[in-house]
């Protein structure tokens, strides 16, 4: 059951009401909730997923989109290790709002952190950023890109698996910032990746 | 041994598995199976070798049932867990706690409210624990940032405030296990801070109990804990445990919540929490949550006047209770800074009302912290504000202007929270003797607000509410009367002159409001009540004859000021035997009051704006007059000697010698040096003119000759008013240029740590704002150590 190989913190952050949420229970309960309240500081989710026959956890962390709670939302950039960056494809606002997201994230997460600029809500007719100029975005700051539709249970599987896979090649080639956590190396079998150089202490 | 199929099976796996098994039963809801645990509890202790193993089988366990979703199970599991935890000794615990931490963790992961409440339970479970060997690879990052979490859960109905409540305690568990030992996780990294602060303040502004101050807080039984509650107590906690070097890890994510939660404005919530920190931070540091506030201000310098204000109005909050643990240096830093922000809003916001109550907000705050500061210190505040005050004084509505009226205004305010006891230690010359020259400031507003100052610190019967207006109506005024003590008679000696004379200068200024002249009627009053005696009886006389005299001669005054004059004039002569016991004066004065009172009552208080036109001039009223020769008379019946006030007078503006040109009857130089007002050079009147220091006599009228008097007879009044206008011009300019070398050299202060602290703070600011001229930059090698520690006070 608990013999994950990594384990990864993914961090979600964008304007509230761009589908954070959605996206996150999309992936981890398989459903789109209808009609749940905003997201007040920060939420967790967890999921474990398969990647080249490895078990990875996937550490979820959902923030709420408000300003007021930049205070506790923040604090979570720092541990890491993908920031999924998210607006709404028909809400031009979300997209504007961008800069001002990267900005927070060049100051308060590890400049190793991997980078995805999601698109979500493409199943809505009302489209006012086209693909283009999200995938532009995206490529100017060397960020992955993807657009998603958490209601149709679009993409988002891809995207988070995507991320499970990358953060595992970085883990690899022992690329990436380490986190202390709890999930030390007991068994010696799971292993939080921040311990990737330090494991096999006793089996 | 019976053993069935069953135990054929069991048999072949190892003991410790088989002893796990036998705990659960068959149905989960008929809980942990007692007697097989008590079992797998004795084993775990005889080899406690194996507990890492049976924490890792039960851990392995637990997480198949959460995911079967069979939850009974889960919670049996972890309740063994607990049991073992408990039971089993400290030294080998290291290992089985690896499984039980992340039992907690699995359950904390499941989107079950009930076992993230349980596994937060277990967890304050473990924290209580001592252990004896430090983890030194263990981290909370995964505890923190979920306690975090559900500090803010938006679950629906009651299980959100149990899950608030739980990941408060949860955090609070953390912060105990952590602090109390140096090698596992340092809890005060920002990464974690930031995540429990706002936790906890998060909910504590949902409770509405510190807007309703008054009421009290009842004590709400253990299971009645709301999150506001349980998260005051951690926050109090938290802060009680930080040390120096915590502190400012603990404010920041503070600031940070509130600018962003926009908590500032209004600011309860704000001052609720700062008080907490104040109360609850080791005493020594408290100075810190200050400092961090003030920088918290600078920080803010660009926003809203309201913003700001409320900053500072939270800082007056708290102020006081740093107070009383601030020492030396730290003090002088928090009043420089106050001063500091003082200045930059003068500067920056000229006259928005907005801004002005930031200034009151500031203002305050200074005050509130003086008021906690022991008296020696308030003196040394007061003197450092005043060598802040920019020169010269002016009066027009620059930003100089205001910053001197602003700083005058805190001197006030420390003023008002010191409490005189011995006039020498409230006024040393190097404070006196500025706070006199202020005293002729020409903006009358300063003027008033320097005379306020003399009020607070020169009044300590509590005389001052009965005084502050002009009155004759002495019996009604039930005065609080102490007799003067030695130390106060030498300072009046020493100091009388100079403050007499520019008491007697003030009133001559023709910019001079209704409430100008009263507040120096109001000086006057209490000096003679503080100063009781056979002197000051005669000082104080001889001021009243200068008045009157000043009221009859005075070119450029109007008729109300002359009779403002009079009136003040009624209303000290009828004081003086009201205070020193004189019969005759008494009867004198109450004869001429009443004389007043029928033939010319503007001649009495209260003064007026204005004043009936038929209203007769003084001079045309000789028999309303003080007649000096009378009063001598009846000063010497009761036994005092008069014969100064017959010698001569110190105070001639306006009005003509009888004698030919005097000497310098004083000065202010001179004024140190006096022992005794009666051993003073000179039997001619002089004016007050010759009275300053470095005045020369150039105005012929001053060369009191028959021919001068003839000629101040024959001139033309505008010829005459116009020197006197330049007189005092020239005089007002000689007060606040004048050297004060001599005065210095006598009067050296002590030099204390913080005075150097003083002074250097100041250089540093002095030299980096002042314009100062090469000349004037020489001029300071060659100046007395008094003076390099005022600098400012020497810069003209
Ligand atoms: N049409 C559509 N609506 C979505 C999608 N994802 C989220 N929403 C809606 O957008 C609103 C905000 O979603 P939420 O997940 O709470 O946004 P968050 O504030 O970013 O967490 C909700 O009303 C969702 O139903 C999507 O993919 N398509
Ligand atoms: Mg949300």
């Amino acid at each position: 059951m608990e013999d994950f190989k990594f384990l990864f913190k993914v961090v979600l952050v964008g304007n509230a009401g761009v589908g954070k949420t959605c996206l996150v229970r999309r992936f981890t309960q398989g459903l789109f909730p209808p009609g749940q309240g905003a997201t007040i500081g920060v939420d967790f989710m967890i999921k474990t997923v398969e990647v080249e026959n490895e078990k990875v956890k996937l550490q979820i962390w959902d923030t709420a989109g408000q300003e007021r709670f930049r205070s506790i939302t923040q604090s979570y950039y720092r541990s890491a290790h993908a920031l999924i960056l998210v607006y709404d494809i028909s809400c031009q606002p979300t997209f504007d709002c961008l800069p001002d997201w990267l900005r927070e994230i060049e100051e308060y997460a590890s400049s190793k952190v991997l980078r995805i600029l999601v698109g979500n809500k493409i199943d809505r007719e009302d489209r006012e950023i086209p693909t283009v100029v999200g995938e532009d975005f995206a490529a100017r700051h060397n960020m992955y890109f993807l657009e998603t539709s958490a209601k149709e249970a679009e993409n988002v599987e891809k995207l988070f698996m995507k991320i499970a896979e990358d953060l595992m090649q970085q883990a690899r080639s022992k690329d990436l910032p380490r986190y202390d956590s709890i999930t030390t190396n007991i068994s010696g079998r799971t292993s939080s990746i921040s311990d990737s150089n330090c494991c096999s202490k006793l089996t | 041994m019976f053993t069935g199929c069953c135990g054929c099976c069991s048999a072949l796996r190892p003991r410790y598995k088989r002893l796990v098994d036998n705990i659960f039963p068959v149905n989960p809801q008929d809980g942990l199976v007692k007697s097989n645990m008590e079992k797998l509890t004795f084993y775990s202790l005889s080899s406690p070798e194996k507990l890492d193993r049976i924490g890792e089988y039960l851990f392995q366990k637990a997480a198949r049932d959460i995911y079967r979703k069979r939850y009974g199970f889960v919670i049996i599991a972890m309740e063994a867990m607990d049991q073992l935890l408990v039971a089993c000794h400290a030294q080998t615990l290291n290992l089985f706690v690896e499984s039980f931490l992340k039992m907690i963790q699995k359950l904390l992961e499941s989107t079950e409210p009930q076992l993230q409440i349980l596994a937060t339970q277990s967890f304050v479970r473990f924290a209580n624990i001592e252990e004896d060997t430090p983890s030194y690879h263990r981290r909370y990052d995964f505890f923190v940032s979920k306690f975090s979490a559900m500090c803010h859960s938006n679950e629906n109905g009651e299980a959100r405030d149990k899950i608030r409540l739980a990941g408060i305690r949860g955090l609070q568990a953390v912060v105990r296990k952590t602090v109390s030992d140096d090698l596992v996780e340092n809890i005060w990294e920002s990464v974690h801070m930031d995540k429990i602060v706002p936790s906890l303040l998060y909910n504590m502004q949902e409770s509405t109990f510190y807007m309703k101050e008054t009421s009290n807080i009842e004590i709400a039984p253990e299971d009645q804990v709301d999150p506001p509650i349980l998260a005051e107590t951690c926050m109090r906690e938290l802060v009680g445990r930080a040390s120096f070097g915590h502190i400012r890890a603990v404010l920041k994510p503070v600031l940070r919540h509130f600018d962003l939660h926009k908590l500032w404005v209004p600011n309860q919530f704000a001052i609720h929490i700062f008080r907490i920190i104040m109360f609850s931070i080791q005493a020594q540091y408290s100075y810190t949550v200050v400092e961090t506030l003030m920088a918290h201000l600078d920080e803010n310098s660009k926003s809203s006047p309201t913003i700001r204000t409320s900053i500072a109005d939270v800082l007056s909050k708290i102020i006081a209770i740093a107070a009383g643990e601030s020492v030396g240096p730290s003090v002088l830093e928090i009043i420089n800074s106050l001063l500091s922000h003082l200045r930059d809003s003068v500067r920056h916001g000229l006259s928005q009302t907005e801004e002005k109550q930031y200034q009151e907000a500031l203002i305050n705050a200074l005050g509130e912290f003086a008021n906690h500061l022991p008296d020696y210190q308030k003196i040394e505040i007061m003197m450092f504000i005043m060598s802040k005050i920019p020169f010269p004084l002016v009066d027009n509505n620059t930003a100089d202007n205001l910053l001197q009226s602003i700083l005058l205004k805190s001197l006030l305010k420390v003023g008002t929270k010191y409490q005189t006891i011995h006039l020498n230690n409230t006024f040393p010359i190097s404070f006196l003797e500025p706070l006199l020259r202020m005293s002729l400031a020409p903006d009358s507003d300063m003027r008033l607000l320097v005379q306020k100052i003399l009020h607070t610190l020169i009044d300590r019967h509590g005389n001052l509410e009965k005084l502050s207006k002009p009155t004759v109506n002495m019996g009604a005024l039930k005065l609080t009367l102490e007799k003067s003590s030695r130390p106060d008679l030498i300072f009046i000696n020493k100091h009388g002159v100079i403050i007499y004379d520019a008491l007697y200068t003030s009133l001559q200024i023709n910019t001079n409001t209704v409430e100008n002249v009263e507040a120096i009627y109001t000086t006057i009053a209490l000096l003679c009540v503080e100063l009781a005696s056979a002197e000051t009886v005669i000082d104080i006389m001889q001021l009243i004859f200068g008045i009157q005299s000043l009221s009859l001669n005075s070119t450029d005054m109007s008729n109300a000021q002359k009779f403002h004059l009079q009136a003040i004039v009624a209303a000290l002569l009828i004081l003086i035997p009201t205070v020193v016991t004189i019969k005759p004066l008494l009867d004198y004065a109450k004869e001429i009051i009443r004389a007043r009172k029928s033939e010319a009552p503007h001649l009495l208080p209260d003064l007026l704006e204005q004043y009936p036109s038929k209203a007769e001039m003084a001079n045309k009223l000789p028999h309303l007059l003080i007649d000096k020769i009378a009063v001598c008379e009846y000063l010497n019946s009761s036994g005092l000697d008069s014969s100064r006030l017959l010698q001569m007078s110190p105070y001639g503006a306006g009005k003509l010698g009888v004698t030919g040109a005097g000497t310098h009857r004083h000065s202010w130089v001179e004024a140190g040096a006096r022992g005794s007002i009666v051993e003073l050079p000179g039997t001619q009147e002089v004016d007050s003119v010759s009275s300053s220091p470095g005045v020369q006599r150039k105005l012929p009228e001053e060369e009191l000759t028959f021919e001068s008097m003839k000629r101040v007879l024959t001139e033309p009044p505008e010829a005459r008013k116009e020197a006197e206008a330049e007189k005092r011009e020239q005089l007002s300019h000689t007060f606040r240029t004048a050297t004060f070398s001599e005065l210095v050299h006598r009067t050296q202060p002590k030099h204390d740590l913080l005075q150097n602290k003083l002074s250097e703070i100041f250089k540093s600011l002095s030299t980096s704002e002042m314009h100062q001229s090469p000349s004037e930059r020489n001029k300071k090698s060659s100046i007395p150590v008094y003076e390099q520690n005022f600098p400012e006070l020497f810069l003209y």
